[in-house]
């Protein structure tokens, strides 16, 4: 059992995340609005375009990237999620206590993982098309 | 610390896992005929079959996974037998139904069996786990392998859409269930069933009340969206009508049974101490759940849109027993549900139209399957030839009034009224002459019909065959 401070404890630590919340939209908001009452206001058309680092904004907002890079997408979020167990596990496998069997249990889930590496060279995903 | 395994315990899950790897893998490497697509579909009957053997054989009570002086996290028990028999007996029909699905050859077959039997090993773990991870976990593998499964058909519009929905939904109902988890998690610090229970029991707890009201209603909710219990029910009709009817089989039973089985545990097993809280929310998500369901499978005339709705007013009837913190008749009403929807389902598949009129003198031109349809019908109305679907009410009605929830009662049994116009309405259709031309589908879909009947005429028989294994 922990140690409990009750539901207004409970709750009340996220009154701090809305003061901050309050905090940072007021300065924002502030910040915008003291511009606006400080500065010459003289827009002229090369102003008023949107900035964009530096370089001139061309073309659409909507960008389309190609389909087949999807695969690659697949791919890097296996690998990521993977490493997320494989992290804390290379951290204690050779704890005492562990040993073998540990080791041995994650190159199970790494097979079932390369199971679907397998399926995927074999149905030709993995060729450039 | 290692904790020891127990082999035996979670040999059925870790057969079709196996068997879904090999599914995978063969299908990869070997040439792409039709007779490899047959071969892969024996092959997942063979591991369940295989699975269903061991579920059979396992007898008394086995824990694995477990941590000393706390719990463990998987445990089979007479429960978790006959539920994982239902989801292994269910997936058998499916797989059957599924393979003339195949046969048309624009759905990869390895994909498929690996999917269904990902799901179905889910289906198995789900209720033998005891612990609030290991269940999101085995809940989740039943989710997942759906979306994709309902999606499998290329270029189908309707069936995009209808994983897209159920993905949404999923998603969502997996969110705020989570949250509920950890709020759960967060007072009692326990993921363990019977640790929560335990925590929860000790007195001196001031103002957790609130929060765990709120972690077991979020926790509701979230099984509620699985379950398509009222209001959570919208997804329901378009995902079964844009599924393939093998998927939509799946999800109103594999994927309900699941629902009901995490939770009955989490409010059974974690939350029995807190059951003045949830027992008057579950029984007016039932009566509500068997309300619409019913009154909007009144007006539907696609056959999978009128059963989808149907499979939402059955939910209710489940959801019922449960508001008394009944498990056993919930359990044995989704049981004998299963038998009699899949008989629907198998018959459906069988001879698919678009409408129920294309039904109308199915029994003249099709004996078989227009007999199957109606005695699964009768059975879901709950009349007497259908006797399973009549003990299933039976055994609910008594624990409802035992209960002391009256007032259910009466709304279940005008419930039961309503379903008979829209069972009978389509009985009645079957019976009718009619001289129009049969299309009618592939051989191991009629296996499956007959699979489906002679299980349900089995229930309708011998009852007891589930009411015992309850005890």
């Amino acid at each position: 059992m922990r140690d409990y401070q009750g539901v207004d404890g409970y709750f009340g630590s996220y009154a701090v995340v809305a003061v901050l919340l309050a905090i940072g939209a007021a300065i924002f908001a502030g910040a915008l609005l003291i511009n606006r009452l400080l500065r010459p206001d003289r827009p002229t058309e090369a102003k008023l375009t949107t900035y964009e680092c530096g370089v001139d904004p061309v073309g659409d907002g909507w960008a389309q990237s190609q389909v087949r890079y999807y695969v690659f997408t697949y791919l890097y979020v296996v690998f990521a999620v993977d490493a997320v167990f494989l992290f804390p596990w290379a951290t204690v496998f050779a704890a005492p206590g562990y040993g073998m069997t540990t080791l041995v249990e994650m190159f199970v889930f790494l097979a079932f993982i390369a199971l679907g590496i397998v399926y995927a060279w074999r149905k030709r995903v993995l060729t450039w098309t | 610390m290692i904790q020891s395994i127990d082999y035996w315990a979670i040999a059925a899950p870790l057969i079709l896992a196996l068997a879904a790897g090999l599914v995978l893998l063969l299908e990869a490497f070997l040439p792409a005929r039709p007779g490899v697509r047959t071969a892969l579909g024996c092959l997942t009957l063979a591991a369940l079959a295989a699975a269903f053997a061991v579920v059979v054989a396992q007898r008394g009570v086995r824990e694995t996974f477990c941590v000393p002086s706390v719990g463990c996290s998987y445990v089979v028990d007479a429960t978790t037998v006959v539920f994982a028999g239902l989801a292994l007996g269910a997936g058998a029909v499916v797989v059957l139904l599924s393979m003339g699905q195949l046969a048309e050859g624009d759905i990869p077959v390895g994909e498929w069996y690996f999917l269904l039997l990902a799901a179905l090993a889910g289906a198995v773990t789900l209720p033998a786990s005891r612990d609030l991870i290991m269940l999101v976990v085995a809940l989740e593998l039943v989710s997942l392998p759906v979306f994709a499964l309902t999606a499998l058909r290329r270029y189908d519009g309707r069936g995009a859409e209808a994983a897209l929905k159920l993905f949404v939904v999923s998603v969502v109902s997996t969110a705020v269930m989570l949250f509920g988890i950890s709020l759960l998690y967060g007072i009692t610090g326990a993921v363990h069933l019977d640790a929560i229970a335990a925590a929860l029991a000790q007195p001196e707890r001031p103002g957790a009340g609130p929060v765990v009201a709120v972690g077991a209603v979020m926790v509701v909710a979230g099984f509620g969206f699985k379950i398509a219990a009222v209001p959570f029910h919208f997804w329901a009709a378009d995902v079964y009508q844009g599924a393939p009817i093998p998927v939509a089989a799946l999800l109103s039973v594999v994927s309900k049974a699941a629902g009901f089985a995490g939770l009955i545990l989490v409010l059974t097993q974690a939350l029995p101490g807190e059951s003045a809280t949830w027992t008057p929310i579950v029984a007016v998500l039932a009566a509500l759940t068997m309300t619409v369901g019913n009154v909007l499978a009144l007006r539907q005339t696609h056959p999978v849109r009128l059963l989808a709705w149907s499979s939402v007013a059955q939910s209710g009837y489940v959801l019922a027993p449960i508001a008394t913190t009944d498990a056993q008749a919930a359990t044995a009403y989704l049981v004998f549900y299963a038998a009699m929807n899949l008989t629907a389902f198998a018959v459906v598949m069988a001879v698919p139209h678009d409408t129920l009129d294309g039904y109308r003198g199915l029994v003249s031109a099709r004996p078989v399957a227009g007999l199957a349809l109606a005695f699964a019908l009768i059975c879901l109305a709950g009349l007497p030839p259908g006797l399973a679907g009549l003990f299933a009410k039976v055994v609910v009605f008594r624990e409802v009034v035992a209960g002391g929830l009256g007032w259910l009662a009466v709304v279940m049994a005008v419930n039961t009224v309503i379903g008979l116009y829209y069972y009978i309405a389509w009985t009645a259709r079957l019976f009718t002459p009619a001289d129009a031309t049969r299309r009618a589908g592939s051989g191991p879909a009629w296996i499956a019909v007959g699979v489906a009947t002679a299980v349900a005429v089995g229930f309708s028989v011998a009852p007891q065959l589930v009411l015992a294994t309850l005890g």
